[in-house]
């Protein structure tokens, strides 16, 4: 019962080629992710009640089935409607639309808590509909919506190993590859649970700072 | 002779998988309820050491994927400390593990939320340290964190589905034979997802109920 990590070292350059396919995904998947939100929590905040209705449904739906189910739902329905993709394309697709029910919510909530005043002052200003959304609201819900979405994000970077189901190698998946070939499998995945656990720590670190320095001017409130 | 038609059976099937996941998820929130409490009551007293190890574990299950948890016991735990284990006891040790992570954090913020002014007002009439946990702290802090908990809930119920890949016949592994069965991905998954969307609600509409009950006796009575 020693823990003999030496035994992993030839391993290292494999399991990182993982990781940067799982910061790829991740990367890939936010920018999706920010996407379908952005436009998800404009329809949830719209004046058309059908809208509304729709993407809300859409938000419901996606944070109450798990996502392994939806990944299954993607990977092996979608060849059957014709639509060939690779698992590392499907795995970006399915993680952009259940990270953008959870970042609707998210930038829903930045859109609401915009004072009203801020917009009749626009409006009076004599700006379009469109120029105050862009302009004014969407910055300043974005802006102070980075911290949530910073959650949303760590929670992506964990949802992400679920890909390794699909046969996608990303880094638990070779994990589980480097397991099996050494018969440690107790030691790789202690350094795995360690390395997503000071990843994911990194990044809370980096979106708190990213928080701090975009709300630099809102004072004390938002710190 | 190969069935790729769906039969009657296969609803006892499903029946059945969500019967596995539904009774694994009670347990393991039972298991995982005691223990976080436990946990919190431990950071209460502020045991020495122990309070330190006990956070720094309960980050590290935050912050890593379930599903390297569960590989961790499941393959690493019999070939490091020789003990058999199936992978329903390894499921149950998983789950109540994330679930007592997560628990604890829910219970620390619902004792702290808790002003001091109220414990230094029952110390002063000479209640023990217990007696405050037991009768200001714990009813308030019951309906503090009832909201949060149900929350968490609703998300681990999801996280059950990961059980599914370590071979324990949950739903989502009687979904994943009846795919491979029928090759009817679309119906498959879509009854999969709607099954664990009401398993869901039904938790959801469960911790309202009670989040109601706590709180009614600061609800407005009329005058």
């Amino acid at each position: 019962m020693r823990i003999d990590l030496s035994l992993l070292v030839p391993y290292l350059p494999f399991m990182l080629e993982g990781a940067l396919l799982t910061a790829q995904v991740c990367v890939l998947a936010l920018l999706g992710s920010l996407i379908v939100g952005a436009l998800m929590a404009v329809a949830r905040t719209s004046a058309n009640s059908l809208l509304r209705r729709a993407a809300s449904i859409y938000a419901d739906l996606f944070r109450n089935v798990p996502f392994i189910v939806q990944l299954f739902f993607f990977y092996y329905g979608l060849p059957e409607i014709g639509i060939y993709i690779d698992a590392f394309t499907t795995g970006v697709v399915a993680l952009s639309i259940a990270g953008g029910a959870f970042t609707s919510d998210v930038i829903r909530s930045g859109i609401l808590a915009i004072e009203p005043g801020i917009i009749e002052a626009a409006q009076v200003s004599g700006l379009s509909k469109r120029k105050t959304f862009t302009k004014i609201v969407l910055p300043v819900a974005l802006r102070t919506s980075v911290r949530p979405m910073g959650s949303v994000f760590i929670n992506l970077i964990l949802t992400s190993s679920i890909l390794s189901t699909i046969t996608l190698n990303e880094l638990t998946g070779t994990a589980k590859i480097v397991a099996s070939d050494t018969f440690k499998p107790f030691e790789v995945y202690v350094v795995l649970l360690i390395a997503y656990a000071t990843l994911t720590y990194l990044v809370s670190l980096l979106i708190a700072a990213l928080h701090r320095r975009l709300n630099r001017d809102l004072g004390e409130a938002v710190r | 002779m190969r069935y790729t038609e769906f039969t009657p059976f296969d609803i006892v099937l499903l029946a059945q998988g969500l019967g596995v996941s539904v009774g694994l998820f009670l347990a393991t929130t039972v298991i995982g309820l005691l223990i976080g409490t436990l946990w919190a009551v431990v950071r209460f007293y502020r045991v020495p050491v122990l309070a330190q190890v006990i956070t720094f574990v309960a980050e590290l299950l935050k912050n890593s994927p379930v599903l390297v948890q569960l590989f961790l016991v499941f393959f690493g735990f019999p070939a490091f400390f020789h003990i058999n284990l199936g992978p329903v006891e390894a499921a149950v040790i998983t789950l109540s593990g994330n679930t007592a992570a997560f628990v604890y954090v829910i219970a620390v913020s619902a004792i702290e939320s808790i002003g001091r002014d109220q414990i230094e007002a029952a110390r002063a009439f000479g209640l023990t340290k217990w007696q405050v946990l037991r009768h200001i702290i714990a009813p308030q802090a019951m309906a503090f964190a009832i909201g949060p908990l149900t929350g968490l809930l609703v998300n681990q119920l999801q996280v059950t589905s990961l059980i599914s890949v370590i071979g324990v016949m949950d739903l989502t592994k009687i979904g994943n034979i009846l795919n491979l069965r029928t090759l009817k991905p679309f119906i498959v998954w879509a009854v999969v997802g709607v099954l664990y969307y009401l398993a869901a609600k039904l938790i959801a509409f469960a911790g309202a109920t009670l989040e109601r009950r706590l709180r009614a006796h600061t609800a407005w009575k009329g005058l």
